[in-house]
């Protein structure tokens, strides 16, 4: 049977750190859960369930920063930004919802989405969650507590150990505390599409819009297969693929800006520009990746492949030929959702053609059986990773925190 | 007074050997300094307050050295203080008797321009503005923009994470690099991070920025370079009081407008700066914003006037807008010359880099004034005020016997004050060992030996800039104990299911 530790308070979390470490048990730490089926199946029979561990501490929309402990729903707190008209930046997308059937919008916790570094398509312009963490309190694997950062925007005091926590799936610490800053909403948002079937011709645009003066803030292509998808009238009237770029910020200067680009790109194809929920309704598809979403028992693949974002159209073709996979493109190339059908991940396929072009491969979605015998994560650096186990060893010296979660079973104890 | 480690007799006795093998790592001539007068240039950085002699100084040109120099270092258990263009304020390139400093000022060279990507791969001893002039031919330009920009290397700010002042908008260093070369104490070259905007691992690249030359020598460095805005506009923004001029720049950002720039300073630095440059400050409020808005003319022009609207609301005393460029320019120019301008009015200045939640700015100057009676020394104040990061420059005069003691107590009690408000020791200018000794006032010991042991992870023997940003060294076999504190195997209180 499966125990459940629920801490409540910060303390109680600590003795339950403390408590796995004298008895040298494993813990599998989770918040919502939501996110559970990303990276290997943890190596531990107990749960340190932080969903308890909830709240926002404070919110101060002048000050832009919230502070809120780790098991608060991500729902709530979106809400609470929504009140004051602001918003994460880097505008987490619904990414439970590629792992699992029937997930609602905004699944998750505060806590997961820093630990997992989550982004969505403003990245190229803004960062992921490790740019807009401020501070975090945790435990660490040696059931101490530690913190570090704090609440306000610009903090340069001691090892900026809340870069390192981000995207470290719970290996070094369970955070119970994270301080985020936070970002008012633009006053407008407006998307220029342009119609585009081909990849490289994509990244081509994409990189003129990114180049230009008029500070676009999301870059995608979406192929034609996948636009039929999206519930918008003029998407579907082009019959084919489109690129779609987006523009923030006040009124006037979102007019100009999208005139502009419909200037600049018009010799790449047809452009039509879309406003208010339309434009929105484009951003949620691509952010919650949508094409994507399938029920978890089909046997298909979701690849996330990361390259320099002007090679993303030449990996994107070279990947669909090869796989003869869907590839739907964020982060001006820069981001390549790859979703393969059949039995077979084609895992070094897909890794030797990332890691060609300079990036790297995740396995985001694969049957259970697959996961266990295919490292989901890019392999590291070797070099890299002998620092990276050395910091594993210094702040979980018995490996109790999510033994397992980063490598598969066969490669445990080779990295982080 | 600020104790370093004690110099290693050993090494100081096998000088002689050490010369001549860092002289085969790098046989050109001048690339290993020896000699007395040779070495005092590097003496100190830019927190000029404290000197010492390097045991010498090497300047490598290429990796390849860096590698042999410091593998060298690591056998023979040599401590090394890498340095950059030396502007550093908090003296995290403070040299040691016993130690090798070595400059990264040969490594000037801009290695690569990718437009496609708006990337930038250059050497660290780049300066900060040398990455902007080899892009703006173009339209580019690197944002973050210390007021060091002139003179000081990217490899520095690196090893700071430095910011500047459009900051709140664009980010600091962390924000806008994306990968480096460097160089461990074991001679192994490590590429972290690249082009691509994910990395595998733990995030390294955000560990090392802001690290302070303590966990390696970065050796090349690619950064984001951004489309420079069309145009930039500036107002400035007079107030009877700083509460007031707080509580405007609260406005602006609760009406959602994120200025590019968004500075503030208080009456002695209004008045010293003025006195300066005659940027036409006003002399008449206690409080003056500076105000940039960039971005495409229609935006700057639309922005402008709405946060002049929330000015007049709240209660500005005094409004101008830059009507031309040089106008935008002259505005600044008394802000950018705001530590000079003391300068002239003060035999010497400390510029202290406390960050402070915004809405506490009142009660943090009012409590300044009170620590500057205390004192006896005078205050003046220039303020990030858009992300909270302050920087009083306290006036002293360092032939004043005591004087210089009485600054530093002062600057303490500064800091901690900011930290009791719920802010932080140091905004960009770093820990060093300029507040080194003032951690424990925002950190437990807990928390620091976790940051150590992230030293540890890179660094077993402490040989890289040891006596900076600790203020205890741990031993690594003591930093490796496990205090297990095995709690019971019942506990009640946590629930369980």
């Amino acid at each position: 049977m499966v125990d459940v530790l629920s801490p409540t308070t910060p303390d109680q979390l600590r003795d339950a750190v403390g408590w796995a470490l004298g008895s040298k048990t494993p813990l599998e730490v989770i918040g919502s859960g939501s996110k559970r089926a990303f990276g290997h199946a943890v190596l531990a029979d107990t749960v340190l369930d932080c969903s308890k561990l909830s709240g926002i501490l404070f919110y101060e929309p002048e000050e832009l920063v919230i502070s809120a402990r780790v098991g608060t729903p991500l729902a709530e707190i979106k809400a609470a930004l929504a009140e004051k008209n602001q918003q994460f930046h880097f505008e987490p997308g619904n990414f439970p919802a590629l792992l699992g059937d029937d997930v609602v919008p905004d699944a998750g916790t505060i806590g997961g989405l820093v630990a997992t570094n989550m982004a969505g398509s403003r990245r190229i312009k803004v960062g992921a969650a490790r740019d807009h963490l401020l501070g975090f309190e945790a435990v660490s694997g040696r059931a101490e507590d530690f913190k570090s950062g704090g609440r306000v925007m610009k903090n340069v005091t001691g090892f900026d150990l809340s870069k390192l926590m981000s995207g470290s799936f719970g290996t070094l610490g369970v955070m119970h505390t994270v301080n985020l800053k936070v970002m008012p909403c633009d006053e407008q948002s407006a998307s220029i599409l342009v119609t585009c079937d081909d990849p490289k011709v994509a990244n081509t645009i994409m990189t003129a819009a990114m180049g230009s003066e008029n500070e676009v803030s999301a870059a995608a292509w979406i192929s034609s297969a996948d636009v039929r998808l999206l519930d918008i009238p003029v998407a579907s009237e082009f019959g084919g693929g489109l690129v779609a770029l987006r523009v923030e910020g006040p009124k006037p200067s979102v007019s100009w800006r999208s005139e502009a680009l419909c200037t600049a790109l018009g010799q790449y194809g047809e452009t039509y520009e879309l406003a208010g929920s339309y434009s929105q309704r484009l951003w949620q598809f691509v952010a919650d990746v949508k094409p994507f979403v399938c029920a978890s028992d089909k046997p298909n693949m979701l690849w996330r492949v990361s390259v320099p974002p002007a090679s993303g159209g030449a990996v994107a073709e070279r990947l669909m030929d090869v796989t003869g996979g869907r590839v739907m493109m964020d982060w001006a190339g820069g981001l390549i959702w790859l979703q393969i059908t059949g039995s077979d991940a084609m895992a070094q396929q897909v890794r030797d053609i990332a890691g060609a072009s300079d990036g790297q491969a995740v396995l985001v979605r694969a049957p259970a059986k697959m996961r266990e015998g295919i490292a989901v994560f890019h392999p590291e650096n070797p070099a890299l990773g002998r620092i990276n186990a050395k910091l594993r060893q210094n702040f979980d010296p018995e490996g109790i925190l999510n033994p397992g979660r980063l490598s598969p079973p066969s490669a445990i104890g080779e990295g982080a | 007074m600020l104790r370093m480690p004690e110099p290693d007799q050993h090494t100081l006795a096998r000088r002689k050997d050490i010369i001549a093998a860092m002289k085969d790592v790098i046989p050109s001539p001048g690339g290993v300094i020896v000699d007395e007068d040779q070495l005092r240039p590097y003496e100190c950085d830019g927190l000029m307050a404290y000197r010492q002699l390097p045991m010498i100084v090497v300047l490598p040109e290429n990796t390849g050295q860096v590698a042999a120099i410091l593998k060298y270092c690591h056998t023979h258990k040599i401590r090394v203080v890498p340095r950059g263009a030396g502007t550093g304020l908090s003296g995290g390139a403070l040299p040691m008797a016993d130690a090798i400093t070595i400059s990264m000022m040969k490594f000037n060279r801009v290695l690569d321009i990718d437009w496609d990507n708006r990337a930038a791969v250059v050497q660290p001893g780049v300066t900060n503005l040398g990455i902007t002039r080899a892009v703006e031919h173009k339209g580019f330009y690197y944002a973050p923009d210390p007021s060091s920009q002139i003179a000081c290397s990217i490899g520095g700010n690196i090893a700071e994470n430095s910011g500047g002042v459009h900051s709140l908008k664009y980010g600091l260093t962390t924000n806008n690099v994306l990968g480096v070369e460097m160089v461990t104490i074991e001679g192994e070259i490590l590429r972290v991070g690249g082009k691509g905007l994910d990395q595998t691992g733990y995030d390294l690249l955000g560990i090392i920025t802001g690290s302070e030359g303590l966990l390696g020598i970065v050796t090349e460095v690619t950064v984001r370079i951004l489309r420079k805005p069309e145009t930039a506009r500036a107002l400035l923004l007079g107030f009877n009081s700083s509460e007031e001029g707080g509580k405007c720049v609260a406005a602006i950002i609760a009406a959602g407008i994120i200025p590019g720039g968004l500075e503030m300073m208080d009456a002695p630095a209004i008045k010293a700066t003025e006195d300066f440059v005659h940027a036409g400050y006003p002399l008449d409020v206690e409080a003056l914003l500076l105000v940039e808005l960039d971005g495409p003319q229609v935006e700057v022009d639309y922005l402008i006037e709405r946060v002049g609207n929330i000015a007049k609301d709240f209660g500005a005393v005094y409004s101008r807008i830059s009507e031309t460029e040089e106008e935008r320019l002259l505005f600044w120019s008394g802000r950018k010359n705001a530590f000079p301008a003391i300068g002239r009015i003060s035999p010497d200045y400390m510029c202290m880099d406390g960050t402070i939640p915004r809405v506490r700015l009142a009660e943090v100057l009012a409590g300044m004034q009170v620590l500057s009676q205390r004192h006896g020394l005078g205050v003046a104040n220039v303020f990030h005020a858009g992300d909270g990061n302050l920087h009083p420059l306290i006036m002293f005069d360092a032939n004043k016997p005591g004087d210089l003691e009485r600054a530093e107590a002062f600057g303490g009690d500064i800091l901690k004050l900011c930290v009791e408000v719920g802010g932080v020791l140091s905004g960009e200018h770093g820990i060093g060992v300029e507040k080194r000794d003032l951690m424990g006032e925002m950190f437990t010991a807990d928390d620091m030996k976790h940051q150590e042991r992230i030293k540890m992870a890179f660094d077993e023997d402490q040989l890289l800039n040891p006596g900076k940003v600790f203020p205890t060294l741990h031993g690594c076999g003591e930093l490796k104990t496990l205090h297990a504190k095995a709690v019971a195997d019942k506990f009640p209180t946590i629930p369980r299911f």
